[in-house]
């Protein structure tokens, strides 16, 4: 018997007349781990709500079909029962914490079921202890990182001891490491404990090999679900970029074997150009979007000039950082956590004031209150969409930024929202759009004065694959025209694909800063997968469209390798997911 | 900013008692600082104070709240000799005001005022010592069995502060950089651009008020009666605090029975030490009041002490 058999279910939340789901038939096997995913609005998260009892009991709603868990419909279970054999976890961890001490935190859900004292302290200390919470056990939740608090998330659903587990996006809002944590939490909880697993995820490159079944989703249907490699295929097929690189790579190559990992793929790759392996280091094209103005003549846009920063009882988070960003660059900066990247930004920007150092924009030095000097020059972008959010309307957003300007010309507002695709919301409150729309929202109202700097923190947090690629285009078009673009990222793909220059960051100081390939191509941790993929095989490698350029000759001379059993031929760029995303 | 306000673990020996002791000790203390008249008295509960303040690392924190009390001090200070006519010895003849009359002020009043304000500064300190003693999430926890959702509100609130004070910095820095100006324009002006930034705080925190909730809901949360998880041990430390308290508050009580602890301001202002006796109840109460500081030093210098307690 399944564990869950999901029957034609359809479901419209309330005051809507499209489906969120549509005619949805599934069903779960006990211990499996399930990977949904798709892009925003696909119907992920609302398939997670019906598994998980909370649709419709909180959302309300209109609901057809027929939801079973262990043989008895979902509706007619016991809230609390429900509660004890599946906990969910979601994607926000500030938004889900209750209690102001971690270990009543860890106690609340157990609180809620009845559970007598003795039994609430044995499970308490178990699961610190398992998730490795005893340091911060008597901390104040609000004091804990972003990782540790959906780690605390976690453990507290893990503490009901659930017979599944589901997630929601869980390491949407992390940084690169601690989702490493998570993930590898989960993977234990899957292959050690026998949790039944359903997660919804978009950062595929870390968890698309832990999964036994890859479900994916559009439009509130599920267009595909099979195995991992099945499920790139099909991807690649309909042109959705919900693969991870490699897997897109061999996928469009029509190799009959999809690896997922980079080991396999390192493995498939070196089977095939056995004997003929290029070790070489290519002369990889460098797009370069000012190519008719030399370097050396552009103006520089950003000069720090030995900038030091401390907060005032805390320790140094800048230390004597020096950095000239000129116009019309696309520059990068990745580091950990605590690293001093957003605080960097707020010093470009004239929001904070630098301890010793000095800031200089467009050749002016920044002052005391120096934002109010830049900002007509400068767009900046938060890490929360959200914090931008408060007019009626889409326009009067961007009529907000206008006026406080004193500016009056409307083309601006009809040219930005065409080329952010937001025209369809533009009578829209904003805060009925989804997560992906706010975010474009939220650029355009500090777009829309024309800016000549572009300062973004964080902007591919909790964003879709496809999103995030419209993203990454609209700000190198920008570049391309001559204004300065910087993005802080944990992203590391989105800076290899998009950006032209990274500069990392570490305990405060910048620790490399150059062209995007010689710093990525040359870092281990901090490189993407596609260059992971072709390191000793054909270094210098960072994108997607670079490894089909240089690799590609190379396949074509072992076609049999790349003939499928179908007998079809190998032909890069034949499918939508074929092209660089 | 607001940070060091607040509750901080640091795994002091102040901070281990149990919950309810310390509510009983800070109890005695605000009784004490309330009865008590004699200058003397409050300044040396002033000085116990300031003492444990220290040993619970937080003269940073002491300061901020002293900050916010001062004002409120000179306030009395200046309008308690402007208004009081019952002192004898007046030590400043002034001109006479409509409605108050003739502003003299008298030694008295003047005494009367900075005793007034030295139990300002007493209560005002008990806060304080509150704030860096007990853990608020343990002092919920101790009053969950008896009123469960008031607790959990209030629990709630306590962790949502500190994410409101900072969303709320980082909405203004966003609408700073939007052309905001919240330091121009007239009174109406800025009223209406805090109400903008007010307006997104809002809006975040009921969205973020819909997602606690669903997670409250997946965790059982209102699926029936609760059950209380306490964490709250009680050490012999705690009966020794208790003790002292209620001895202190005891020997106060009887104290004050014989006039210690009382002080005449006027018509004439009395003396500061009457007797011997005046010092020997003050000793005696301040001897058991110190129980919890007696302790705290014994349990860093004295390893036989802190085995036992």
């Amino acid at each position: 018997m399944p564990l869950f058999k999901v029957e034609n279910l359809t479901y419209y939340y309330p005051g809507t007349e499209k489906p969120a789901l549509k005619n949805i038939s599934l069903e779960i096997r006990e211990g499996e781990f399930l990977l949904v995913t798709g892009g925003s609005g696909s119907g992920k998260s609302t398939l997670a709500r019906v598994l998980a009892g909370l649709i419709p009991d909180f959302y309300g709603g209109r609901i057809g079909g027929k939801v079973f868990f262990r043989g008895r419909e979902i509706r007619t279970l016991d809230r609390r029962k429900l509660a004890r054999e599946v906990g969910m976890v979601f994607q926000d961890p500030e938004k889900q914490i209750v209690q102001s001490c971690v270990e009543a935190e860890i106690a609340f859900g157990l609180e809620n079921l009845g559970l007598p004292p003795e039994e609430m302290s044995r499970r308490v200390a178990e699961v610190v202890s398992f998730m490795n919470l005893s340091p911060v056990q008597e901390a104040f939740t609000a004091n804990l990182s972003g990782g540790q608090k959906q780690k605390l998330a976690l453990a507290s659903v893990l503490a009901m001891q659930p017979r599944v587990l589901i997630l929601d996006e869980p390491t949407s809002q992390l940084d690169p490491v601690s989702a490493e944590e998570i993930l590898n939490v989960v993977k234990r909880l899957n292959e050690e404990m026998g949790f039944t697993v359903i997660m919804v995820e978009q950062r595929l490159e870390r968890c698309f090999h832990l999964a036994d079944r890859v479900l994916l989703m559009a439009g509130g249907e599920i267009i595909c679900h099979g195995s991992a490699a099945e499920g790139a295929r099909e991807a690649v097929r309909r042109g959705l970029p919900f693969v991870p690189p490699v897997a897109r790579f061999f996928a469009c190559l029509n190799s009959p074997v999809v690896p997922v990992t980079v080991k396999e793929g390192r493995e498939l790759l070196q089977s095939y150009l056995k004997g003929n392996i290029a070790v070489t280091k290519p002369d990889v094209p460098r797009r370069n979007h000012n190519s008719n103005i030399k370097e050396h003549e552009k103006n520089s846009i950003i000069s720090l000039k030995n900038v030091w920063f401390g907060y005032p009882g805390g320790q140094e988070v800048l230390k004597d950082i020096s950095l000239d960003i000129k116009e019309g660059e696309f520059v990068a900066i990745l580091g950990e956590n605590g690293a001093g990247k957003s605080t960097l930004l707020k010093i470009m920007v004239g929001l904070l004031r630098p301890g010793r150092g000095r800031v200089y924009v467009r050749g002016k030095e920044v002052g005391r209150n120096g934002f109010k000097e830049i900002r007509k020059f400068t767009a900046y972008l938060s890490q929360n969409p959200n914090d931008y959010l408060f007019q009626e309307t889409v326009e009067d957003e961007l009529l907000f930024t206008m006026r406080n300007f004193g500016l009056k010309d409307r083309g601006h507002v009809e040219e930005i929202l065409h080329r952010l695709q937001l025209e369809p919301y533009r009578r829209r409150n904003p805060r009925d759009l989804s997560s992906g729309e706010r975010q474009r929202v939220a650029l355009a109202s500090v777009l829309v004065t024309g800016p000549g700097l572009i300062i973004l923190d964080e902007p591919t947090r909790g964003v879709d694959l496809g999103l995030k690629s419209v993203l990454g285009h609209f700000l190198q078009e920008e570049a391309a025209k001559g204004k300065t673009v910087i993005v802080v990222t944990h992203d590391v793909e989105f800076a290899a694909e998009f950006a032209g220059r990274v500069v990392m960051m570490f305990a405060g100081r910048i620790v490399a800063d150059g062209e995007k390939h010689a710093v990525l191509g040359r870092s281990v941790f901090y490189s993407p997968q596609i260059s992971k993929l072709c390191r000793g095989i054909c270094d210098g490698v960072l994108t997607f469209a670079e490894a089909q350029e240089q690799l590609g000759p190379l396949l074509a001379a072992k076609p049999a390798a790349l003939i499928k059993s179908t007998g079809e031929k190998a032909i890069w760029g034949r499918a939508g997911g074929c092209t660089p995303h | 900013m607001f940070d060091r306000l607040f509750y901080r673990e640091k795994g002091l020996f102040l901070q281990s008692f149990h919950p309810a002791t310390v509510l009983v000790y800070l109890l005695v203390l605000l009784i004490l600082s309330l009865i008590y008249d004699h200058p003397l008295y409050l300044l040396a509960l002033f000085l116990l104070l300031a003492l444990l303040i220290r040993e619970v690392d937080g003269l940073d924190a002491w300061e901020g709240f002293l900050k916010a009390g001062v004002f409120l001090m000179l306030v009395v200070m200046m309008v308690n000799p402007l208004v009081i006519r019952a002192g004898k010895t007046i030590i400043w003849h002034g001109p006479a005001v409509p409605f108050l009359g003739k502003l003299d002020i008298s030694m008295e009043a003047v005494y009367f005022g900075a005793a007034s304000s030295l139990r300002l500064l007493v209560i005002i300190s008990i806060f304080c010592l509150y704030n860096l003693m007990i853990n608020p999430d343990k002092i919920l926890n101790l009053f969950s069995r008896v009123a469960g959702k008031s607790v959990l509100v209030m629990s709630l609130a306590t962790r949502l502060f500190p994410t409101m004070v900072r969303d709320l910095q980082r909405i203004r820095e966003v609408q700073q950089l939007r052309g905001v100006d919240f330091d121009t324009g007239n009174l109406w002006q800025r009223a209406k651009k805090y109400s903008g930034l007010y307006n997104v705080l809002l809006l975040s925190s009921l969205e973020g008020a819909m997602e606690i909730a669903e997670s409250m809901q997946a965790r059982a949360f209102g699926s029936g009666r609760r059950s209380v998880y306490s964490r709250n041990i009680l050490r012999p430390r705690d009966l020794f605090c208790l003790g002292g308290s209620l001895l202190a508050l005891s020997a106060a009580v009887w104290g004050l029975r014989y006039g210690y602890g009382r002080y005449t301001f006027y018509p004439e202002a009395d003396f500061l030490i009457k007797d011997g006796a005046t010092l020997a109840v003050l000793f005696i109460v301040l001897f058991y009041l110190s129980v919890p500081l007696i302790l705290s030093k014994g349990w860093k210098h004295c390893r036989f002490l802190k085995s036992k307690i």
